[in-house]
């Protein structure tokens, strides 16, 4: 802890989501007007206390089919308000509250709201699959034209390969990995806006569709329709929020090359970020009682539970094997929303962030943790990372 | 052998030079006039100096599969399915990792390690691809070299 910590200035004090699905048949600005409208709500403020802006992407980013919605001129325009600090988010995304963070701490905005709204689950049903680059780009630029051009249409292509070095230098197996999304289905069917609720086992997991080896189907995270929105306020706000939550540390390291393919140790990502995080905090891994870990892909939630600590570096497979450490009733109860894998893809760390706010709360419902108080969120991986510690206030 | 299905890649000032080269069946890096260091993919900066004095370097001999995946999904109508996606380290050359397709081996029969030549196929909009041969498979731990 130094003069630094800035995050200690500020609480996160609401969060709300839209109607969650495969598909949701309303417009990214309608969710997205949801998502906003129930987050302030969720915070104890009205739409008018809003002083700042934020989503991710900014600047209507061209991506994935589906990726980019409610835009941030038009959501401003629509709820009237009158802003003193905007940010669209990519480069820098290491958490979803990072930025509203900084400029609330920074006395540049006293409530900030930063969205993510997704209608990856529509365009999917559009495309007959999974959505891939293609359709909105004409031209491989930048880090891509190094993948596009091989046929690697889809991100799923640009991690595989680090899930088979880590899988080569570790022997941890398929069997091992399976689960961490057969244990969040089982908190799925916890969460009634979880994408996937259905049970899931071991051998439908096996003998499941290989996607990009050694990445099968549900390893993958589920496109979805959907919004969420999170307030970051000013600490001095408090008495007149109805249920904030403190920003223990964060962080978001970058210390190597910032690139899917060129990434130098690909069985260890997001050390970094947690070094840097937990340098931040006096509390240690063994202090978290809920953990809402990045899983766009099995393999993403196993660069988490390393890099965090929560296991040693190469026995996450070890750690999750049985279910039991990472269930409801265990150790470190993980993804209790169902994560990415079954909740849905609401990516960035958004859908954690809100569970791990109810979490701290009471507020989860039947997959509420017994005497949650410490939370960590961490979100993506490689070269965007960032890693939280959220405390009941 | 019709050219592999994807999305042609923008080149640009820096890439210009290894996409030149792959078109003549060549891999080229950047390699820093100062201080000799190599580096893909290219950036007009020596990551090793920060110089900005950079010329083309073919590189040549065997490469080794750092990691690899077998794509099975039909992203698009007419890709071709499965195929093996190598992530390429040469060791004669550090700091130079490529990224490349994978034949001249069942896709499911390729592993970590293996050895490869170089080479390039055919892809999209008239660009030739890396497109590594697996020619041997890799050496057990203390016997690499
Ligand atoms: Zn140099």
């Amino acid at each position: 802890m130094g003069v630094d910590d800035f995050e200690r200035k500020v609480v996160i004090s609401g969060v709300g989501q839209s109607a969650i699905g495969r598909q949701v048949p309303r417009s990214g600005l309608q969710l997205t007007l949801d998502a906003i409208t129930a987050a302030v709500a969720d915070a104890g403020l009205v739409l008018d206390d809003i002083d700042g802006l934020a989503m991710f992407p900014g600047g209507g980013a061209a991506n994935l089919p589906g990726y980019a919605n409610g835009y941030l001129y038009e959501v401003q325009d629509a709820l009237g308000l009158t802003t003193r600090w905007r940010q669209g988010q990519v480069e820098g995304m290491s958490l979803p509250f990072y930025g509203p963070a900084q400029a609330v701490a920074t006395g540049q905005a006293r409530h900030a709201v930063v969205w993510r709204t997704v209608k990856e689950g529509s365009a999917a049903r559009g495309a007959g699959g999974r959505p891939a680059y293609g359709s909105t780009k004409p031209l491989a630029e930048g880090p891509m034209a190094w993948w596009l051009p091989l046929g690697a249409l889809s991100p799923v292509c640009h991690v595989a390969p680090y899930a088979t070095r880590y899988m080569h230098e570790y022997g941890v197996t398929r069997e091992q990995l399976a689960w961490i999304p057969v244990t969040q289905r089982a908190h799925a069917a916890l969460n009634p806006d979880a994408v996937y609720r259905t049970p899931l086992t071991v051998d439908e997991y096996l003998t499941s569709r290989m996607i990009s080896s050694p990445i099968c189907l549900y390893d993958c995270d589920v496109p979805a329709d959907g919004s969420t929105a999170i307030v970051v306020s000013a600490m001095g706000t408090a008495p007149d929020l109805r249920a904030p939550v403190r920003i223990e540390a964060m962080a978001g390291v970058i210390d190597d090359r910032p690139s899917w393919d060129q990434w130098r140790d690909m069985g260890r990502v997001g050390y970094a970020t947690a070094a840097a995080m937990w340098q931040r905090t006096d509390l240690r891994p063994a202090d978290v009682d809920v953990a809402q870990i990045y899983d766009g892909f099995t393999i993403e939630a196993v660069w988490w539970l390393e890099a965090m600590g929560f296991c040693g570096t190469g026995e996450a497979g070890d750690f999750v094997e049985g279910g039991e450490r990472i269930s409801l009733g265990g150790d470190l109860p993980m993804n209790t929303w169902g994560g990415q894998l079954s909740g849905g893809r609401l990516h960035a760390g958004f859908g954690h962030t809100a569970e791990a706010v109810r979490q701290l709360r009471g507020e989860a419902g039947d997959r509420q943790v017994d005497h949650a108080e410490v939370a960590a969120v961490t979100n993506v991986g490689g070269f965007e990372a960032g890693a939280a510690i959220l405390t009941r206030f | 052998m019709d050219a592999v299905e994807g999305i042609p890649p923008a080149v640009t000032e820096e890439t210009e030079a290894f996409w030149a080269a792959a078109a003549e069946g060549r891999l080229v890096v950047e390699r820093c006039d100062d201080c000799g260091a190599e580096s893909f993919p290219p950036r007009g900066m020596c990551r090793s100096c920060r110089s900005r004095s950079l010329s083309p370097a073919e590189v040549t001999g065997r490469g080794r599969v750092y990691s690899y995946t077998v794509n099975y999904q039909r992203w698009t109508p007419d890709l071709e399915v499965p195929f093996a996606i190598g992530l390429v380290e040469f060791p004669a050359h550090p700091g130079v990792r490529v990224v490349g397709r994978l034949r001249g081996r069942d896709p499911e029969d390729v592993r970590v390690d293996d050895e490869v030549e170089i080479g390039f196929e055919p892809g999209p909009g008239g660009y030739a691809i890396p497109s590594f041969t697996v020619v041997g498979r890799g050496q057990a731990a203390g016997q690499a070299g």
